[in-house]
């Protein structure tokens, strides 16, 4: 492909060569599909793999410790709750890459990953999840403030679409 | 310099030269500083010294971003070194850490079943194009031309997506794990697939349309930067850029890793060597790897997608869970592997190039060091050897060509 790029040219494939530029570039400028999502009025709807915010359930975990152990930025640690013998996991989300390997190796299903991803924070400290905070239900703050949810189609002619669920 | 016989010092005219503002040769030599805040590599600093126009030395400095990863990966477990390397080159983010497991299953004696190991080249090559299209989209903006730099990032979306589909994480994939991969085929991915692949080929003729065969484009990247094979092999130039100066080296043949031995695939070379049959070389590698990830579709075996001695420690119940969703469920004596004392290399080819590993194991659960001399780090020379007597202008276009990422070189 391409090879003639190395030919010289003349005037006329030059031309020629600029006004196919132009009008391939005016083609795409009066076209209305777009690929951009307008977030926050659209969110993606990441569906089901998705490795987003983690949720952990208290009354599943067995204590194991698992999940701190091969958390690989120290982000995962177990806590010890007073009043309990037994030690819970907490999330620290400044340290958290969601590798989810935390998710994958939690044998008794209590950490599961959500779609949620869009979450920020003012403080620091409100990322750290001890584990009476790390028992709660994510909910995109978007998604909260009413924004429409809309799912990713591969499309031919635009690469991606996004389709109101 | 002038070399005479004589040992009497020649009577230099610098004094005069230096009233001029001119340095001991008689040039009108200035340094310029580009980056470390730059618009468009960031993270790097080129030291040029000009002489009017022309270009008489590029110094990359480099190190800006430099995380003393090496030095991270012995304090780590085996696994938890995956996320670890994947942040050398978070756009391709499959190839970067194809090579560490490599390297790692060979110490541990361990083979991937055959469908994982076409997992892995799937995500591979998504993740080529990908790098690909990352590269091509800095190059445009490099020449100003913000619509290439849109496109390209955009288009890069669709890729993106389709990892994202296969893996659950857009960029850091973690996905590749000594044994096999974290995550089966998704029902719906080959149609998904395919869509993309029917989507890229049309785009691709844009591309050339617009930005390849635009005669801004060919003025600037025509005869701009040339190197010759022997040339590129002397200074040990990997990936596109060795294979545009007409060298057939490519690590996907020279190591047979994968499903590659099994896939029909060109490696596309040229023999100009100048920024646009880098240029060129890249566009073909989206092509062959857009036939790869089809091949791939068509023939992927069935089968497991882990290792048979880690999934029989899984209890039932995991197991259960892993062949219902396809996600895979570490056992936990993952998390120490242990390797014996031993030594073991690996290669891989990223989308920049060849990447190298060199993991010394001690027998205990971390290891005792790990070398890794990626495909960026390598190519840092041309800097140097491309834009000697080049035009300061042409130094963008250069740049843009070599496809240089400056995490990946620093580490
Ligand atoms: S997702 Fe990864 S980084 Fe985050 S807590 Fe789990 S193991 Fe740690
Ligand atoms: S791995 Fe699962 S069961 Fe074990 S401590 Fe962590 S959350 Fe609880």
């Amino acid at each position: 492909m391409a090879e003639d790029v190395y030919k010289p040219g003349n005037l006329l494939t030059s031309l020629k060569r600029h006004a196919a530029a132009i009008a391939t570039g005016l083609r795409y400028l009066l076209s209305t599909k777009r690929m951009t999502v307008r977030y926050p009025e659209f969110l993606i709807d990441l569906g089901e793999g998705y490795r987003g915010m983690i949720r952990w359930r208290r009354e599943r975990c067995i204590s194991c410790g698992l999940c701190a152990q091969i958390c690989p930025a120290a982000a995962m640690k177990m806590y010890k709750l007073p009043g309990e013998k037994k030690m819970f996991p907490g999330i620290n989300y400044q340290r958290c890459i969601f590798c989810g390997f935390c998710v994958d190796v939690c044998p008794a299903f209590a950490l599961e990953h959500t779609p949620v991803h869009d979450l920020s924070y003012e403080e620091l400290d409100e990322m750290i999840y001890i584990p009476e905070r790390f028992d709660t239900e994510w909910v995109s703050p978007a998604l909260k403030e009413g924004a429409r949810p809309v799912k990713v189609v591969f499309d031919e002619e635009v690469g991606l679409r996004h389709e109101p669920k | 310099m002038t070399s005479q016989g004589s040992s009497e010092p020649r009577a230099s005219p610098y004094f005069w030269y230096r009233l001029m503002g001119r340095d001991e040769e008689g040039y009108d030599v200035y340094e310029l500083f580009i980056g470390p805040q730059h618009p468009a590599s960031g993270h790097m600093r080129i030291i040029v010294r000009l002489d009017g126009d022309i270009i008489v030395d590029a110094e990359p400095d480099i190190g800006y971003v430099h995380r003393t990863m090496e030095k991270l990966a012995e304090g780590r477990e085996y696994i938890k070194n995956i996320p670890l390397f994947e942040r050398a080159t978070i756009i391709d983010a499959a190839n970067i850490t194809w090579g560490y497991v490599r390297a790692v299953e060979q110490l541990l004696g361990l083979e991937a079943p055959p469908r994982a190991e076409y997992l892995r080249t799937l995500l591979a090559e998504i993740n080529r194009i990908a790098s690909h299209l990352y590269g091509f989209g800095i190059a445009g903006i490099m020449l100003n031309h913000s619509t290439m730099f849109m496109w390209a990032f955009g288009d890069r979306e669709v890729w993106v997506q389709l990892a994202e589909d296969l893996t659950g994480a857009r960029l850091t994939h973690s996905y590749i794990i000594p044994g096999g991969v974290r995550r089966n085929l998704p029902q719906d991915f080959r149609e998904k697939a395919l869509k993309a692949i029917r989507y890229m080929e049309k785009r691709l003729q844009d591309y050339e349309r617009i930005f390849v065969k635009n005669p801004v484009i060919i003025a600037r990247y025509v005869d701009v930067g040339v190197i010759k094979a022997d040339e590129a092999k002397r200074l040990g130039i990997v990936g596109p850029n060795l294979r545009a100066a007409g060298v057939r080296y490519d690590a996907r043949i020279a190591e047979k890793y994968g499903a590659y031995p099994e896939l029909e695939f060109e490696i596309p070379v040229r023999e100009e060597g100048d920024a646009m049959a880098r240029l060129l070389v890249r566009i073909e590698e989206i092509r062959q790897s857009m036939s790869i990830i089809k091949q791939i579709l068509d023939k992927i075996p069935d089968g497991p997608i882990f290792h048979e001695k880690y999934y029989r420690m899984l209890p039932p119940k995991l197991k259960e869970f892993v062949e219902s969703t396809g996600r895979l469920k570490l056992p936990g004596a993952f998390i120490r592997l242990k390797p014996e004392p031993g030594e073991a290399v690996a290669r891989v080819e990223m989308g920049h190039g060849e990447v190298f590993y060199h993991i010394v194991s001690d027998g205990s659960i971390k290891p005792y060091r790990v070398r890794v001399i990626t495909p960026a780090f390598r190519n840092v020379v041309l800097y140097r050897y491309l834009t000697r007597g080049a035009r300061f202008m042409d130094l963008p276009a250069i740049y843009g060509s070599i496809d240089y990422f400056p995490p990946e070189g620093d580490r």
